[in-house]
This record gives C-alpha cells, sequence and structure tokens, in this order.
C-alpha cells in the first residue's frame, strides 16, 4: 500500500508541475520576428487596418464622455501607474471622466464580468489590458456592437475586437534588451530560468516566444533552464523563484521576471538566498519596486516602458477615436505631450522603444 | 419534521424578502438593471455558477463539501479543447466526454470519501490540486480555439430569446428541486445529513448516495466547463478558480446549515439571484469591484444571523 502510494504522490506531484522546458509552447504558434543581434531594427513593413469598428456610435465630438478601463487586475504599481497616466490625460483633456476598475486577481473570468457591467451601464469608451486575448474578444465585440468605443493597452485582444491596441514596445524590441542585459550579466554560455504571469497571457506569453527565438539565434549558447507560472501573484512569484534557485543550485546563473510582480520577487529570493551577485535578475518591473535591489547592486538593470505614459497615450488614442480625429489607414496619431506615435502592424501604435532602469537612473523615477 | 419544514419556510421567506428589497433598491440606482436585457444577460453569466450551485446543495446537506468544482471546471474547460483538437473526435461526442470525465472525476470524489473514509473538505482540497494540475500538464499552456459557428449559440446564443444556457439552468433547477424536495433519494440526503449514523443503522443507503452526490457534483461541473468554453470561445487551464467559493457562498445564503440535514433549492436559486443581483447592481450603481465584495460578505453574515435567530425559535 506504501510503495502504490508512493508512486501515486509521484504521479500526481508530475501531473501538477506546471514547468515548461526549453521547448517553450505557449505563444500560441504565432510568428515571431527575431531582432538583428547587432544594432537596431530596420524599417517596419507597412499593414493594412485591421481593428474592429463600433456599430453607429453616438457624435460625441467634443462632448464629455465616461471612459472606464479594465486592466487584468488591480492593487499592483504597474496598473497603478497605467491607472496614473490615464487620470492625468483625462485631466488634460479636461472632457473626460475616466475610472478603472477591474478585478483583484488576473483572471479572465472575472475581467469580462467587469467589462460587461460597464457595457450595461452605459459608458461612452472601453480601455483594457487583457487577461486572455481570445476570451475577452466577444465581450469586447458586444461592446463595439453597442456603438461603445474600445482601445486596449499592454495586452492586447483579437484585432476584430478593439478599435486601437497601444503596444508599450514591440514583442522582438523587449526580447532583445532583455537578453543582451543578461547576456551582459551572465555571459554567453550561462544557465537561466523564467519566472512568468501564465503561458497563455497574451503579452508575456508574445515575449517569452520572441526571446526564444532571438536566444537561438544571437545567444545559441545561452541555457534555456525552465519557465514557470507565477499568476502575477506576489507570494507565488517569490515561492517559484525560490524553487528555481533551490532546484538549480549553482546551474542557475539568472533569473528573468516577466511581470512587474515577479521581478522584485525573483530579487528578493535571490537576497534572501545570499545569492546577489552570483544571480542575475534582469525583468520588467516598476522602478519603486526595484530601487531597494539596484541600490544594492542586486540587480542591475530593470527594462520597463514608462506605464504612466502607457495609460496616458491610451486614454488620448481613445479620444482621438471618439471625436474621429483618428481613422483606420491612419499612420500616426497625436497623444498630447507624447507627441505623435508611430502607427505599425495595421492597429497598433507603438509608445517607444523599451527603456532601461539601472541605478543611474532609477532614483528619478517614482512609480 | 414538521417542526424542521417551519423554520426551513421562514429562512427562505426572509431570503425572498431580500432578495425582493435588492432588487427594488437596485432598479433605483440605475434605470438600466431591471431591464430584460440586463436580467437575461445576467442569468446568462451565472449559469455555470448556478449549475454547480445545484449540485453543491445536495452535497452540503449531506454536511460535506466539494471544493473541487472549479478544477473540475477547469479540467473540462481543456479536456474540450483536447477532445476535439488533439484527438479529432466530432465536437459533439467531445462536449458529452467531458460532461462524462467531469462525473468521473466525482466519483472519485465520492470513492475517496466513501471507501477511505477521507472528510469531504481535505479530499476535495486535495483533488482541487490534483485535477488543477492535470489541467494545467494536459493543456501544456495552449489554448484551444477555432470552435465552428454553432458552438457557440449554447454560450452566447439566444432560445425564444432567452440566453440557452438560462433554459438549461432552469431546467437543472426543476430536476433538482423535485429529486431533493420529492423523491427517497432526497429523503435519504436529508437523512444522511441530519445523523449519518442513524442514518446508516436505518438502512439508508449512506454510501451510495454520497458517490450519486458527488457523482452528480462533478457532472456540474463537467456541464458548467462545456457552457465555459462555448462562452468565452477559447480554453484556458486557469477557468473557474474560486467559484468553489462562490457555489458555497450561494447555498449557505440560501440557507443550507452547514452541518448538513437542513437546505432546499429554493433557497440556493434565492441566494444565487441575490449575488448575481448585488454584483451587477452595485457596478451598474458605480460602486467599485472592492466594494461589491464587502457587500456580499456582508448580506451573507446578515442572512446567516438572521436564519440562526429564526432558527433557534423553530427548534422547539
Amino acid at each position: 500500500m506504501r510503495r502504490v502510494r508512493s508512486v501515486l504522490v509521484l504521479l500526481l506531484a508530475a501531473a501538477a508541475v506546471r514547468a515548461q522546458a526549453a521547448g517553450w509552447t505557449g505563444g500560441d504558434e504565432l510568428p515571431t520576428n527575431p531582432l538583428p543581434c547587432q544594432g537596431a531594427a530596420g524599417a517596419e513593413k507597412a499593414k493594412p487596418y485591421d481593428g474592429g469598428k463600433p456599430t453607429n456610435p453616438p457624435n460625441l465630438k467634443g462632448k464629455k464622455i465616461t471612459v472606464v478601463d479594465v486592466p487584468k487586475l488591480i492593487g499592483i504599481g504597474y496598473f497603478n501607474a497605467t491607472s496614473k497616466g490615464i487620470a492625468d490625460a483625462a485631466k488634460e483633456l479636461g472632457n473626460v471622466d475616466a475610472k478603472t476598475d477591474g478585478p483583484t486577481q488576473a483572471n479572465i473570468d472575472q475581467q469580462i464580468t467587469f467589462i460587461d457591467n460597464y457595457i450595461t451601464s452605459g459608458v461612452n469608451g472601453i480601455l483594457f489590458a487583457a487577461n486572455d486575448p481570445v476570451a475577452i474578444s466577444p465581450v469586447l465585440k458586444k461592446a463595439l456592437g453597442k456603438g461603445i468605443h474600445v482601445v486596449g493597452y499592454d495586452a492586447n485582444s483579437e484585432p476584430g475586437a478593439r478599435e486601437w491596441f497601444v503596444n508599450q514596445a514591440e514583442f522582438n524590441g523587449i526580447a532583445k534588451s532583455l537578453l543582451d542585459n543578461m547576456a551582459k550579466e551572465i555571459g554567453e554560455d550561462g544557465a537561466f530560468a523564467i519566472v512568468t504571469s501564465t503561458f497563455t497571457t497574451p503579452n508575456q506569453a508574445r515575449w517569452i516566444s520572441e526571446m526564444s527565438a532571438y536566444a537561438q539565434k544571437c545567444h545559441p549558447k545561452m541555457k534555456w533552464l525552465e519557465t514557470v507560472e507565477a499568476q502575477e501573484d506576489n507570494n507565488l512569484s517569490f515561492q517559484q523563484a525560490n524553487t528555481l534557485i533551490n532546484k538549480y543550485g549553482d546551474q542557475l546563473k539568472g533569473l528573468f521576471g516577466m511581470t512587474s510582480v515577479a521581478t522584485p520577487a525573483a530579487a528578493e529570493a535571490v537576497t534572501q538566498a545570499n545569492k546577489c551577485g552570483k544571480v542575475a535578475v534582469v525583468g520588467l518591473a516598476t522602478p519603486n519596486a526595484m530601487k531597494p535591489y539596484v541600490n544594492k547592486d542586486c540587480v542591475k538593470s530593470v527594462v520597463l516602458w514608462n506605464p504612466v505614459d502607457l495609460g496616458y497615450a491610451a486614454m488620448y488614442v481613445l479620444r482621438a477615436v471618439t471625436d474621429g480625429t483618428l481613422k483606420p489607414g491612419a499612420k500616426e496619431v497625436k497623444a498630447g505631450k507624447l507627441g505623435e506615435l508611430k502607427v505599425v502592424n495595421g492597429s497598433e501604435i507603438l509608445l517607444g522603444p523599451p527603456f532601461v532602469y539601472n541605478k543611474g537612473n532609477i532614483n528619478n523615477f517614482d512609480f | 419534521m414538521k417542526v424542521d419544514v417551519r423554520s426551513l419556510f421562514r429562512h427562505e421567506t426572509v431570503l425572498a424578502i431580500l432578495a425582493v428589497l435588492t432588487l427594488a433598491v437596485l432598479a433605483h440606482q440605475h434605470e438600466a438593471f431591471f431591464t430584460a436585457d440586463n436580467l437575461l444577460n445576467q442569468g446568462r453569466l451565472a449559469a455555470e455558477l448556478g449549475l454547480v450551485s445545484l449540485t453543491m446543495t445536495f452535497v452540503i446537506v449531506t454536511g460535506g463539501i466539494d471544493l473541487s468544482v472549479g478544477s473540475i471546471l477547469g479540467l473540462g474547460a481543456i479536456l474540450v479543447g483536447v477532445f476535439w483538437k488533439n484527438l479529432g473526435l466530432p465536437l459533439p461526442l467531445a462536449m458529452v466526454l467531458t460532461v462524462l470525465v467531469g462525473g468521473l472525476a466525482g466519483l472519485g470524489n465520492g470513492l475517496i470519501i466513501t471507501r477511505f473514509r477521507v472528510p469531504p473538505l481535505i479530499a476535495t482540497l486535495a483533488t482541487l490540486a490534483l485535477y488543477r494540475g492535470l489541467a494545467e500538464g494536459i493543456s501544456k499552456s495552449r489554448s484551444v480555439r477555432g470552435y465552428p459557428e454553432w458552438f457557440f449559440r449554447l454560450g452566447q446564443g439566444d432560445v425564444a430569446g432567452v440566453p440557452t444556457q438560462v433554459w438549461i439552468l432552469a431546467a437543472a433547477a426543476l430536476l433538482a428541486a423535485v429529486v431533493l424536495g420529492r423523491t427517497t433519494f432526497g429523503r435519504a440526503t436529508y437523512a444522511l445529513g441530519a445523523n449519518e449514523t442513524a442514518a446508516r443503522f436505518s438502512g439508508v443507503a449512506v454510501d451510495r448516495t454520497k458517490l450519486l452526490i458527488y457523482t452528480g457534483s462533478g457532472l456540474a461541473s463537467g456541464l458548467a466547463a462545456v457552457i465555459f468554453v462555448s462562452r468565452v470561445s477559447t480554453t484556458r487551464s486557469d477557468m473557474g478558480t474560486g467559484l468553489e467559493l462562490d457555489a458555497v457562498t450561494a447555498v449557505v445564503l440560501g440557507g443550507t446549515s452547514i452541518f448538513g440535514g437542513r437546505g432546499t433549492i429554493v433557497g440556493t436559486v434565492l441566494g444565487l439571484v441575490l449575488i448575481q443581483a448585488l454584483r451587477n447592481g452595485l457596478a451598474l450603481a458605480g460602486v467599485k469591484g472592492d466594494g461589491t465584495i464587502v457587500v456580499i460578505g456582508a448580506v451573507l453574515i446578515l442572512a446567516i444571523l438572521v436564519s440562526n435567530f429564526v432558527g433557534r425559535e423553530g427548534d422547539g
């Protein structure tokens, strides 16, 4: 009986392990486009507009509109920052009443319910960051069908379910930045592991796919040990990072944090395991969360964009779409103090290149 | 038995009054709340929770609990995609198989509880992790998309103006009410919840009843999984997380005693209506997500307090 039980336990453990070895199967087979190893990318190829259209939207040019912002979840620094950007833009514009509301867990079922309720309550515009690109699309299409303008940021839905998507940085640009920074710290034959949110979250999945392609192309000798999920939960990210450190011991030279929650958690795990300087932590995070680790030299560089700017840009795009000044086929859009933003990939608006925070500049930011 | 029925009746009445009051207040707060469009839409959103809550009533009346329903839903959601895309089975067969696998998962729960005498809380806590882990392992982080158009009619379509899944929920509620209230199986459920040892010695087939109840819970979760996938047009291994707590809330709000022996389907349905109305109405009235959770918690405590107060009066 004991042997049967231990076999059963092993089977259960094997089934319950949420690990992914180097063969990354997330990202749902969308094509990757790795950048050249040296220097910047080439020119973007133009693509026809592929966004959705609202049905008979009311003419609200110049009038006051109510907008709701439904991020992946509320209560984490990153989305507090995008929310601030949206609020700043709303104040500048003067004729927008914007509110942020969302689930307390990065759960797609709950996010759909939130959006559905706001559709019923009659908002004029919806801003969103999707937990799942396909699952969120039916409810967004319903919003478009009711004449509500829909603009996404941070994490995309299917193109036909929203009018525009503000992309913080190109997926391959983020992948290049992350991997180049990691290679600088651990060398061309170091071994690394990745802590992400879930394997099907749209943006993280695409970044990892691009990282996989870029690593094969430009850092082929680096060893990719494992990718684990941590759901944007602080505790879970910390535990997963700890597990990786204990599992691979001295073999693990670097940890990637793919969410703004995972990177500080990984840095904390490395600090507590007394491996600062031995295990490099590179990832996406808000400057405030990483200041203690960067100032202690435990983490050398944090890659991000400015999420406040991201929210700000999204709000301006929504206003431009409502006023009719941003039409399908446009090549650029004016976004307040950010100036002209380029349109790429048909219906995506690019915020700009990723920004690297390090000891030299991190103390200048407060979000 | 007579005294028991009277006290039950009082809780359901209190709940019904509370539900009507809530609906009235919420309708007053926002004119879009009490429209047919919104109410039917809420019915559509609550269908999965509703199905699971119906069988959860049976489970809690026996004094047990089933925390694995959310994980069975997640597993079912993945399996719809796996059966259809990876194994190439025709979609209707995949749907039926998913429901059956849900039943099997529930049967697994039942066997662990009856054969190995593991308390339901522990057993279903373990299967919560096991089935979720299976879902994640089988899905290999891929989501399955691209279902044919007719499949979406289940989760996103209407029949005679009412969402498809609301018809299914209504039929299930009727069936559950009849089984729990009017059959010997229902009587056996109450008996074994009120006093398991006495029931066993009275010749009630305690183990078989429990097995059937947990299997039913699994079947309901499997069906909810199919409806859910049809509603969101994709499958993910993290679907249904937290569903078990919502189901227990609806059931307990409906007057079912967590210790077993008391509870009705009518109560559960009222509890479900109240929770969904609060979630929707408060959101429409401008209360943000966190505020809604606080209100639902307060309503639950209030309902339990009233029920306890009333119940003590009724139990001679």
